[in-house]
């Protein structure tokens, strides 16, 4: 019985006009924007790889061990197509450098700062808006509009129950709704694919595969919610202006309020505060290297540039080579380990903005879209996990990176630290000449590689919750329509 | 007659159900756009007000040498405005410190941390409740004016009458924008009471006429929204097709075209970050520096003794003085470009009468990305102020070299510019100024008149579709 109503149900709605202009809209959206958002994707993927060559060049010129600071970058994420989360606004690069541990930090500070003016755009907000307005526009006349043609009596009159009917209402809905979801997963991805850098590994299919169900279910949700007002309410007219209002708070109102709370709720320290504390550590710092610091001789010495914009004195006298074999030294062990107060410092700074925004995250649960955000955002690697679990990667290399050049320089004692400067070449100096040789750039080939990781299963954990709620919700707008077409007056 | 047909329809639309709805979503979003402002506008003024006159205190200290005027680092920051409960113009994600000395600017800055991990939502103002909330209401009211009549069988009995279709039409349209204004200046009136009742924020006339300004312009807005529903609502003959249609055109006009402005932008230019200006800028100076001879004897050669024969101070003003008009150009065309990326990617989207709206009431209210710009413009003028002066006060100290040029350690050793104090209150000061009212207006027209041409195709369309519409 339930499947004769649902077939009929869905004969209906594919023939009607809505549904038609709904789904062309969704496809002429999709394939629209979809070769935009891939070549924006492309042309990431090119400048990450020009940065990771460049990088690698600068590594083969580098002369003195002092001035190996490569930076690190995170290959842009290929499913931020369909969720771009937060990939554009947190930095995808980190500096390794011997007094500083990486730490997150803004996009605004390398990109274009005018660019915050447009709101973010992907694939997941033609779900959001144009689908979910679509799922609205088919229930709300599912129960009361039976009722104003005259139809539900007819139907309840028979042998057929109230559940089975409901349930076939159910069933139509999502399967007419199923067409347009899949028509915009199809196209995006065959555009997607037609793009020449782009290349889909088996994970990526798992991740679309998941992005899809959870697509599905996030339409059901609005399906839903329309059937639930149909069941409310006499007049069709009335289910769609209460089913509209409720969307609009829940796409626009609850997402926005829900920030502002949490910025209310949980206010960040004010900025002198963290100044402070970072001035006052780098006080210490200082007065500590100053007080075990060497005398200044006289010291004469001839500069030249090195790789990664940095310089180091080629040639130097006497007086100057120790001078800079104790300075060094001090500076790079003082350096170290004072790196692990600072990034104390920063990091309690980062926890706060963490539990602000896990506070907003909370907060905007209330609404579906925002959860349904949340889901295809942790399955693209787009959200702030994937932005967590790359830092403390760079964190874990830097480490390796230190220890290789402690490894290689004795403890920092050696002047192959911060010159090329041989012993000949220092007492020809002194003698008063310029020796012109070039010397060869170190030999780095046991230099630590950084190694980037994909973890799929940390991106699920972080998505699976979510889902779990998106399905929960389900089931109680579910349970909440049911019981009100129970005591419905189908007359 | 048409007096009778809006009060006929005026009243029609107040006892519905949606009107009741609207009124209160419209009071509850103006009521709280009025506190989120009054809550953050008190400790962005106090911090402003801190900042800049730590500035001033600092630059105090510096003129007691005059040639450490040249060199300090001023910082100038965006004034908050009281009209952000207007508009605030995406202003909390916006640069707003803008650091430059005597010689150079550098690019503009955002001082302070943010969360940088909060989605950037845009903040409730009164264009952010208008373009999104109200146009939808606008829709929601006319969607059924013309189809919906049709339905009930009324429309052929009122145009059974005398009345010609023209008046029936203006009727309609202006008792929807009646309608319309109740829950709006409701509103308003809150949102205005809120704030005035604060006594922390101060509204100076010239602000009472923007407020008023932007009033209007957002009627006009509106205007557009109830003709896209009467237009629609004339060609069809089911109110339910009506809705659809609209609310598809809704979404791609108010949600989806604005949005996609970022990836237009993104997509048209190449990649202009940080590391790429720095690169440019070395080039630039390396180029200039390679070519030394050309500027005279010794320029490239320098010593902290100002009696010592290697130094030319002449050719090294030259020299210096060209590696900073090279590196400006290069940071000044950066800048252009990063301008122009977000400008023409707002133009692509200027289809939809959203961006017009919010980027006309963003130069109205002086808010926004005109704001930044126009600081950044009045940098200029003051540097050469300052400049002037350093320099007249300068021709008066005969120890001087009178070399006025973008290097501090030679100004120290050389004394190329003088060491002489100089009177704290003679020193010229940046202000921020705010354009006038009717310069404002200038830089919008181009956005009004679009409105008001959308108003018009909208009309004309709806009013050629009603002649031809069957009433039966």
């Amino acid at each position: 019985m339930i499947w004769k109503i649902a077939k009929k149900e869905f004969l209906l709605n594919l023939m009607t006009f809505k549904f038609a202009v709904g789904t062309v809209v969704c496809v002429v959206l999709t394939a629209a924007f979809m070769p935009i958002l891939a070549k924006d994707y492309q042309q990431r993927l090119r400048m990450y790889d020009d940065n990771v060559a460049r990088n690698e060049a600068e590594l083969r010129k580098v002369k003195v061990y002092k001035n190996i600071t490569p930076t690190i970058f995170r290959p842009p994420a290929l499913l931020s197509v369909f969720s771009e989360g937060l990939e554009k606004q947190v930095d995808d690069s980190a500096k390794i450098e011997f007094d500083k541990i990486p730490q997150m930090r803004g996009a605004a500070v390398q990109g274009n700062p005018y660019q915050a003016i447009f709101p973010v755009f992907d694939v997941s907000l033609i779900f959001k808006i144009v689908i979910g307005v679509l799922a609205l526009l088919v229930a709300y006349d599912a129960i009361s509009g039976e009722k104003e043609r005259g139809t539900l009596k007819l139907i309840l009159s028979g042998t057929a129950r109230r559940y089975q009917v409901l349930l076939g209402k159910l069933l139509a809905g999502l399967l007419i709704l199923v067409v347009p979801v899949t028509a915009v997963f199809i196209i995006g991805l065959i555009i997607l694919l037609s793009f020449p850098l782009v290349d889909l590994a088996g994970s990526d299919w798992i991740r679309i595969g998941l992005m899809y169900l959870a697509s599905l279910v996030f339409i059901s949700v609005m399906y839903n919610v329309g059937l639930l007002f149909s069941c409310l309410t006499k007049r069709s007219a009335i289910s769609l202006v209460l089913g509209l209002f409720l969307w609009i708070v829940l796409v626009v109102v609850v997402p926005n309020g829900s920030v502002y709370f949490a910025a209310q709720l949980r206010p960040l320290q004010p900025d002198e505060k963290l100044d402070g504390q970072i001035a006052a550590l780098q006080q210490e710092f200082e007065s500590e290297f100053n007080k075990s610091k060497p005398a200044m001789p006289d010291v004469i010495e001839s500069d030249d540039g090195d790789a990664f914009g940095h310089w180091y004195p080629r040639l130097l006298n006497k007086g100057g080579m120790e001078y800079y074999q104790a300075c060094y030294r001090l500076e790079h062990t003082l350096g170290v380990k004072y790196a692990d107060k600072f990034w104390e410092v920063e990091q309690r700074y980062l926890n706060d903005l963490a539990k602000q925004k896990s506070l907003a995250s909370n907060l905007s649960r209330i609404s579906p879209i925002s959860l349904y955000e949340n889901v295809m955002s942790g399955l693209a690697g787009a959200d702030i996990t994937s932005f967590q679990s790359f830092i403390t990667s760079v964190k874990a290399h830097r480490n390796r990176v230190v220890e290789y050049i402690r490894s290689k320089t004795d403890e920092f004692s050696a002047t192959s630290l911060f010159t090329t400067c041989t012993r000949e070449e220092m007492e020809q100096y002194e003698k008063g000449a310029d020796s012109a040789v070039e010397h060869p750039s170190l030999d780095l080939r046991d230099f630590p590689r950084f190694i980037q990781k994909t973890d799929i299963v940390g991106d699920l954990r972080s998505a699976i919750p979510d889902l779990a709620l998106l399905i929960f919700v389900n089931m109680l707008f579910f349970t909440l329509s049911f019981a009100a077409f129970t005591k419905y007056d189908a007359r | 007659m048409i007096r009778q047909i809006v009060r006929k329809e005026i009243l029609e639309n107040v006892l519905s159900l949606r009107f009741i709805l609207s009124l209160l979503l419209t009071i509850a979003l103006f009521a709280a756009s009025g506190f989120v402002f009054l809550s953050r506008y008190a400790k962005q003024s106090q911090d402003y007000w801190k900042k800049t006159n730590d500035n001033l205190s600092a630059l105090r200290e510096q003129s007691s040498q005059l040639y450490r005027l040249a060199f300090y680092q001023q910082k100038a920051f965006r004034k908050p405005k009281p009209l952000t409960f207007c508009v605030e113009g995406f202003e909390k994600s916006l640069p707003n410190c803008f650091i430059f000395n005597v010689f150079t600017t550098e690019l503009p800055a955002i001082e302070g941390r943010g969360n940088f991990t909060l989605p950037h939502f845009s903040d409730i103002d009164w264009v952010f409740i208008i373009s999104l909330i109200l146009s939808f209401v606008a829709l929601a009211f006319t969607y059924d004016s013309i189809c919906g009549e049709k339905e009930q069988g009324t429309l052929c009995l009122v145009l059974a009458g005398t009345i010609p279709r023209y008046k029936v039409l203006l009727g309609k349209y202006l008792a929807a924008m009646f309608t319309l204004g109740m829950p709006l200046l409701a509103g308003l009136l809150v949102s205005l009471v809120i704030v005035v009742s604060s006594k922390e924020i101060v509204i100076s006339p010239g602000d009472w006429l923007r407020i008023l300004t932007i009033v209007f312009w957002s009627f006009l807005y509106l205007s557009v929204f109830v003709l896209l529903g009467l237009f629609v609502s004339s060609r069809t003959a089911h109110s339910a097709n009506s809705m659809v249609i609209l609310l598809l055109a809704w979404v791609g006009l108010v949600i989806l075209l604005p949005s996609s402005g970022k990836i237009i932008s993104g997509v048209s230019s190449k990649n202009l970050t940080r590391a790429d200006l720095e690169r440019r800028l070395d080039e630039t100076s390396r180029r200039v520096w390679d070519n030394h001879e050309k500027f005279g004897k010794n320029a490239a050669s320098m010593s902290t003794d100002p009696k010592s024969p290697i130094n030319n101070p002449p050719a090294r003003a030259r020299l210096v003085t060209a590696v900073t008009e090279a590196t400006n150009q290069a940071r000044n065309d950066h800048h252009n470009q990063l301008l122009a990326q977000t400008l023409t990617g707002r133009n692509f989207t200027s289809l939809s009468p959203t961006v017009i709206y919010q980027r006309a009431s963003e130069v109205i209210a002086g808010t926004g990305i005109s704001h930044c710009v126009n600081l950044y413009q009045q940098i200029k003028p003051y540097q050469t102020d300052l400049k002037e002066y350093i320099r007249s006060n300068d021709a008066e100290d005969s120890n001087s070299l009178h070399l006025i040029y973008d290097e501090e350690g030679c100004a120290r050793h050389w004394t190329t510019i003088s060491h002489k104090a100089v009177d704290f209150d003679t020193v010229p000061k940046f202000q921020e100024r705010d354009l006038a009212l009717g310069q404002s207006l200038k830089l919008a027209i181009w956005d009004i008149g679009l409105l008001v041409l959308f108003n018009l195709v909208f009309f004309t369309a709806s009013f050629v579709s009603f002649l031809r519409y069957d009433v039966r």
